[in-house]
């Protein structure tokens, strides 16, 4: 009832519109790549370095190519030897991987594969090969790998480049100012956690051409690298998503493409290959373990003066996006407190252990921890609200970027820490914890809040853009294709609900055709939380093109002007009388019978500013005093984002981020041994939070529209995903009034924490 | 020769070509092309790989197919031409209980099972019921409050 309301109505902006394709979903119908068979189809498995660093003596295959059912066995040498880098935002810089190298650097490397008729033979095959090191020094950790005389993992050093940034004159800063704090802070390597594990299906066909099936959130970064890999034309490369079981970044890269479209050139077969929980943990990418100095000056009032940021990030074995994770971290530096003298610099410094990449928030949820912890270090030494701090040093509208006066937009962080002090009932769950401080409580009371700022797109950095083709039907429904690989995230619905509203064709009327390379327009990627604010705007565009020429055409079957024209509801209606309308099905016919024309647009959108969000994070968490488990009660995150087209996908978004935040405050972590293997590479192990440990929720939105975003909205895929471990971290130390500087806070550390303290239960 | 296992699979009485030590998910997938029945772990944690075995949720990567010998197993295939189903799948859907999809199937099935010993579960019941399942999207609030509209709108259904 309701939605067939709304469709008359025709407001889809702001409305609980759900996933396009829920349904399908729910019933378990809709096809990923490992649900996909092709005729004649082979099973690919992977052979893994078991040896941090070393060069491949000699590498036996014979066994297993003797074995029936196997087709190819694939090594150093016999693949196409070209240096790329995988990630398709960082495609030009830092090409350090190739699909076998002779040199293996890290536990999980690549080493080998075998196509096989079943996944059972491959199997059996992977194992019969015979492999000779010729072991190499090997550093796990960065700051090892830094040191001058360290043993290259790539020509050029481990020292990958060194990034700086800088605004005023901190040195100037540190004589002003009253106070100067300066801390250390490490954060640890993560997974991901997509649900689907790594999965890709290569087709190369009797006329050249290859074709990859991936859950890719970059198909045309990924075409351009396998164009570059083989030689192939782009004509003759197709890269098509049906569709991704979770990506958050880790399935931004081309990780498995280059090796089963390899394999596939070598079989003239199909070739698939699904990695298990396991490989996916050791072998594909992890957001970046980072080492954080922060040093700040303020003032008795609390005003920051100037800040200093060294970062350490561990970009792993090879480049992968690290240069662009470690720039845009440092860019973000510049864009959430007033402080005029700021220096970033940044060291992606190459180690023995899985490749870093991109992760939801690209370096921002590490910096971000940096400067909150030292934030609620600040207040207390002030002995002053960490909300007055913040409000203190917070941009406003109007401000600038201090490096270049680039202004951050219609900022409004502010008013997301108040909303937010509200919401969460600061003064009073203030008050229950200096209680639980008091009476000396074994269950301590703890309340933290931090705050966090992310981008829309990449604008300033490269030409943003997204393209998108809207084909009207014989009977007037709409086909949209769209470059988009949406990851369940909502991309794709918001693009639809803004392409309803525009040009009033109710949703129920139009179908899409998402991410493949051949038929969708170009599209920079599912990153860089841009879907609602460039793929959005894409589509605003588009549908209002498309607008126009439905009009064009109703002008001349009503015979008036084409701007006394209204669509609604999949019809063109005269302004003054709701009686005088046409149908968009009259419309497709009158342009084919009439104009002999199709009516079909496509438009490219280029990102025009770049556009902040802002989040403001609170949570509260009990901590037992005795085991040192931290469990946490509530949950606030009040989000600056424009306008909220989708209310029901941005709370998805918030509390998937929540999720996802509290387990990196709280219990993932990659657990490297001094081997450099991963000893927690399984999920038994590798603790995600289930459904009974969230919290309670609270989330409010301050909506202020961008300029430049559709609607006024901005985004909230990443700025959701800063804050949250920050702001755990900080209710733990308030909590135990103690200092924590590193993630996860397990009960080890909270112990040892309390220890420290000496507090007893 | 051992002889092939049968059983019953979505109301359907098959005989498996597959060795009784085969992994039930994998027969359930490759085998019978019952690709609703996702592979997320493998050691029975994340709970993608969710089936009904005689109506109790089991995690199909962890039970052999000799273990369903004569017995009856549901996946989201036979399950969702159910009414019960549609009432789920329509809240999952309509709250926004699905994001990337892949876990929703065995979400599904732990929703059913749930409802099926406790048709007016609390928020807790809800949260504990699905211990077995890890959705990394959703951050699940939308997912019990699904499975709560599911129960109120669905009464006398469980």
């Amino acid at each position: 009832m309701e939605s067939k309301a709304r469709q008359e109505k025709n407001t889809e902006i702001g409305h609980r519109t759900p996933l396009y394709d829920a349904p399908l979903k729910a019933s378990g119908v809709i096809r990923y790549v490992d649900d996909m068979k092709l005729p004649r189809m082979l099973y690919a498995k992977m052979v893994w370095s078991t040896v941090p660093h070393a060069i491949i003596k000699s590498i036996d295959t014979e066994e297993a190519e003797k074995m029936p059912g196997v087709r190819a066995v694939c090594t150093w040498k016999n693949c196409r030897q070209v240096s790329y880098n995988s990630c398709g935002e960082d495609i030009d810089k830092f090409l350090t991987e190739r699909i076998f190298d002779q040199r293996v650097r890290f536990v999980g490397d690549r080493m080998a594969a075998v196509a096989a008729d079943t996944l059972e033979i491959a199997e059996k095959a992977a194992k019969l090969i015979k492999v000779e090191y010729q072991e190499l020094p090997f550093y796990l950790d960065a700051e090892l790998a830094m040191k001058d005389d360290a043993f290259p993992i790539h020509a050029g050093g481990n020292v990958a480049e060194t990034v700086c940034m800088n605004a005023g004159d901190v040195e100037k800063g540190w004589t002003e100012a009253d106070h100067v704090l300066e801390y250390t802070y490490k954060l640890p390597a993560v997974h991901h956690g997509a649900m689907e594990p790594h999965t890709a299906i290569a087709d190369y066909d009797a006329s050249g051409k290859l074709t990859v099936y991936s859950p890719s959130q970059d198909i045309f970064g990924c075409r351009a690298n396998l164009s570059r890999i083989f030689s192939l034309p782009m004509s003759k490369v197709r890269v098509v998503n049906p569709c991704i079981g979770g990506g958050f970044g880790g399935k931004i890269d081309a990780i498995l493409e280059p090796i089963v479209a390899q394999l596939a050139m070598m079989t003239l077969r199909p070739v698939k290959m699904t990695l298990n929980r396991r490989e996916e943990i050791i072998s594909t990418r992890t957001r970046h373990a980072m080492t954080i100095n922060l040093k700040t000056a303020f003032m008795n009032d609390g005003r920051i003066v100037a800040e200093q940021m060294t970062m350490i990030a561990n970009a792993g074995a090879y480049s992968a996006g690290t240069s662009s994770v470690v720039w845009a971290s440092g860019g973000k530096f510049f864009k959430k407190h007033k402080t005029p003298h700021l220096r970033f610099t940044g060291y992606p410094v190459f180690t023995n252990t899985p490749v870093a990449g991109a992760m939801r928030g690209f370096g921002s949820p590490q910096r971000c921890f940096a400067q909150e912890r030292q934030m609620n270090r600040i207040a207390k030494k002030l002995n002053m609200s960490v909300l007055d701090l913040q409000l203190m040093n917070l941009v406003d509208i109007g401000d600038c970027d201090a490096r270049n006066q680039v202004a951050h937009g219609r900022a409004f962080p502010k008013e997301a820490v108040l909303r937010g002090k509200v919401l969460f009932d600061w003064e009073e769950n203030l008050r229950e914890m200096k209680r639980s401080q008091e009476d000396n409580s074994r269950f301590r009371i703890g309340i933290g809040m931090a705050v966090g700022v992310h981008g829309n797109g990449v604008y300033g950095v490269m030409p943003d853009t997204s393209g998108i083709i809207l084909k009207l039907n014989e009977d007037g429904s709409l086909t949209v294709f769209t470059g988009y690989s949406d990851m369940g995230n909502g991309t794709v619905t918001t693009q639809l609900q803004i392409i309803s509203a525009v040009s009033g064709i109710p949703l129920n009327r139009i179908a899409c055709v998402t991410a493949d390379t051949e038929t969708t327009m170009w599209d920079l990627g599912n990153y860089s939380s841009r879907g609602t604010f460039v793929g959005g705007n894409a589509a605003l565009k588009a549908a209002e093109h498309l607008s126009d020429e439905l009009k064009r055409e109703a002008a001349e079957i009503l015979n008036i002007n084409a701007d006394e024209i209204v669509l609604e509801n999949g019809a063109a209606v005269w302004k003054d009388s709701r009686e005088r309308f046409t149908t968009l099905a009259d419309i497709a016919l009158h342009a084919k019978s009439v104009n002999q024309r199709d009516i079909c647009v496509s438009d490219t959108f280029a990102s025009q500013n770049l556009a902040l969000s802002y989040g403001a994070h609170f949570c509260k968490v009990s901590v037992d005093t005795e085991t040192g488990i931290v469990k946490p009660l509530l949950f606030v995150a009040v989000h600056d984002l424009g306008k909220v087209i989708n209310p029901m996908q941005t709370e998805g978004q918030i509390e998937g981020a929540i999720q996802m935040g509290l387990g990196y405050a709280l219990s993932e972590a990659l657990q490297i041994n001094e081997e450099g293997k991963i000893t927690n590479a399984i999920l038994k192990k590798y603790k995600m939070f289930h459904a009974a440990e969230m919290p309670e929720i609270r989330i409010a939105y301050v909506e202020n529209s961008e300029v430049g975003g559709p609607f006024g909205a901005k985004s909230i895929g990443e700025c959701s995903a800063v804050p949250v471990a920050a702001a755990v971290a900080n209710a733990v130390c308030n909590a135990l009034d103690a200092s924590i500087d590193r993630l996860p806070l397990t009960p080890d550390l909270v112990l040892e924490a309390i220890k420290f303290r000496g507090l007893s239960g | 020769m051992a002889e092939n296992i049968r059983f019953v699979l979505n109301g359907e009485t098959v005989e498996s070509k597959s060795a009784a030590n085969e992994r039930l998910l994998d027969v359930l997938r490759d085998e019978f092309r019952l690709t609703g029945v996702k592979c997320g772990c493998r050691e029975g944690e994340c709970g993608a790989c969710s089936v009904l075995i005689d109506g109790q949720l089991a995690n199909s990567c962890l039970v052999a197919l000799g273990a369903v010998s004569d017995r009856d197993v549901e996946t989201i295939e036979g399950f969702s031409r159910s009414e019960r189903f549609e009432i789920l799948s329509d809240a999952f859907a309509d709250l926004s209980a699905v994001q990337c999809g892949f876990c929703i199937p065995g979400m599904v099935l732990a929703a059913e099972s749930l409802l099926r010993f406790n048709p007016n579960p609390t928020d807790h019941d809800i949260r504990e019921g699905l211990s077995g399942n890890i959705c990394r999207c959703t951050g699940y609030n939308a997912i019990v409050h699904a499975i709560q509209n599911a129960a109120e709108k669905g009464k006398g259904l469980w």
